[in-house]
């Protein structure tokens, strides 16, 4: 694996995986060069919220050599360039974290939730949510869920 | 690019329909009984086991483990502790290992029927169902007999199981070993010799593997597509490199490759228990420093990744830690969820009746796509 674009560190994680650390600004150059080097297969987008800032982590798998390298990247606007281009699986996966982190992919087609209702208030999985408010659910003359504070409008 | 015509009809499917497995709505624009567009809408099962998992003690996760994949609970377990072990330091015994790797492969196969049964029901066959529900009944008394619980066991922790493998359950094992075979292939020819079912699967829903690939897919749909992948032999884990068993691949990726994928599947987990039940050596079952520990809370920091091959694909379980006795986040790798998102690309242009003979080749289990 050998790269040409600048990157802020490389270690070994607790399980023996290669870490590549990069900068927001660099990293989609990173991940198309990892992709044309055969890492076809992203397995798993993660978001962890760090209180001050967000981090996202790319584990990046070839079906061929069978290699494996985790990419993360730091974003204190929430905002990350989306990796759709390059792998299909970005679509669900990104939308995932949206949903659950408010993490923003730019130039996601269909950035919108994937798991709970569109007008659902907060992002769950965010350190900072208010888990005393509760939220009910209920079904539009559509068939599409939305979400309501009131205890009688929805369940 | 296909143009919207107003002619096409919308129609929705479930969250509630009989042969959606579990809570699956259907987006589909039809024209006539062409599928022109589908577009899943999944959520309905949500429970964030993720957030749950941040609040609770790294042993006391597990419980939330099983209810995701509650067909193959055992594979479930196995995923999480390959994870929380590397990242709290923990080692387990050999004899642990073994049984561990004995209750992964039955539950694969019990998963397996499940889904036999269930996929001869979404064809219009009602009678495979219930011998496949026999034999699934068998693995489930194992499961009793070792644990306590049917379905979501409970069987494992962090530093081994919970209670040392019976003389009885290792009999019922062999005894399940010698007779599985042959019920296997009655249930494989109540399937294969149907006309009806050959019709319905052969060359339909063709998964090419850059698709696959590209989607995320993993186990055996992608071994039906013709990429021998298995993380039991890319990355091994648990005591796999010291069994001798087989990859199935096939190289046609249409419906009838992910079922005989599937049962040969079968075949080799029951090769893999045969050895298993005749190596495992004596020794504890528990490991001592994680019993102390569990008094006072493990504590474990960084991060770890684990991949397994559950009975859907690849399982992978992402733990941070900050150092606290609780994880800082939990990221679960969910392989079903990948393999419904290839769905609007298999079903474009099919018959409705032929997107429900593909949608049941996925294998959804919607505990875990949604968790």
């Amino acid at each position: 694996m050998n790269y040409t674009v600048q990157v802020i560190g490389e270690s070994v994680g607790k399980d023996g995986r290669k870490i590549i650390k990069v900068t927001k600004e660099n990293f989609l150059d990173l991940m198309k060069d990892l992709r044309n080097q055969g890492f076809d297969h992203l397995s798993l987008i993660t978001g962890v919220d760090r209180k001050d800032f967000m981090e996202v982590v790319y584990h990046l798998h070839s079906m061929k050599t069978n290699e494996y390298v985790v990419v993360k990247v730091e974003t204190r606007d929430y905002k990350v360039p989306s990796v759709t281009g390059l792998w299909k699986s970005a679509d669900w996966d990104e939308r995932e974290q949206y949903d659950l982190l408010g993490i923003i992919f730019e130039g996601h087609p269909n950035l919108k939730r994937l798991f709970l209702p569109e007008n659902w208030v907060g992002h769950p999985l965010r350190k900072n949510y208010d888990m005393k408010k509760t939220q009910y659910i209920n079904m539009d003359e559509e068939g599409n869920d939305y979400a309501t504070f009131d205890e009688r409008g929805g369940w | 690019m296909v143009m919207p015509s107003s002619d096409w009809v919308e129609l929705n499917f479930g969250p509630q329909h009989p042969s959606m497995h579990g809570v699956l709505r259907l987006k589909a624009k039809l024209d006539g009984e062409i599928v022109k567009e589908i577009e899943p809408v999944i959520g309905y099962l949500h429970r964030n086991a993720e957030k749950i998992c941040e609040m609770t003690y790294f042993n006391d996760n597990l419980i939330y483990f099983d209810r995701m994949d509650y067909v193959g609970a055992m594979n479930m377990e196995v995923g999480y502790l390959e994870a929380a072990e590397k990242l709290l330091d923990i080692s387990i015994s050999e004899r642990v290992k073994w049984i561990r790797v004995i209750m992964a492969e039955l539950s694969r196969i019990a998963a397996h029927l499940v889904w036999a049964g269930a996929y001869g029901l979404d064809l219009g066959m009602l009678t495979p169902f219930f011998h496949c529900f026999i034999e699934r009944e068998k693995i489930l008394t194992i499961f009793t007999e070792v644990s306590g619980s049917r379905q979501e066991v409970n069987y494992m922790c962090v530093g081994g199981v919970y209670q040392d493998i019976t003389e009885k359950a290792i009999n019922e094992i062999e005894d399940f070993v010698r007779e599985f075979p042959k019920r296997l292939k009655d249930i494989f020819n109540m399937l294969m010799k149907n006309d009806i079912f050959l019709s319905r699967t052969k060359g339909i829903g063709i998964l090419d593997k850059e698709t696959a690939i590209s989607y995320g897919v993993t186990g055996p749909m992608l071994r039906a597509s013709g990429v021998e992948y298995d993380v039991r032999k890319a990355e091994p884990y648990l005591v796999y490199d010291q069994v001798n068993f087989d990859i199935p691949v096939s190289y046609k990726g249409d419906n009838l490759a992910r079922v005989l994928v599937r049962f040969e599947e079968m075949r080799q987990s029951l090769k893999i228990v045969e050895q298993a039940v005749k190596k495992i050596p004596d020794g504890p079952y528990f490991n001592p420093k994680a019993k102390k520990s569990l008094m006072i809370r493990m504590r474990g920091e960084g991060d770890v990744y684990a991949r397994t091959e559950s009975s859907k694909g690849e399982f992978g379980v992402y733990i941070v830690g900050d150092g606290g006795v609780k994880p800082y986040r939990v990221r679960v790798r969910s392989p079903t969820l990948r393999n419904l998102s290839v769905l609007p690309e298999l079903a474009k242009d099919v018959m409705i009746a032929d997107m429900i003979a593909i949608s049941g080749t996925l294998d959804l289990v919607f505990g875990e796509i949604d968790r």
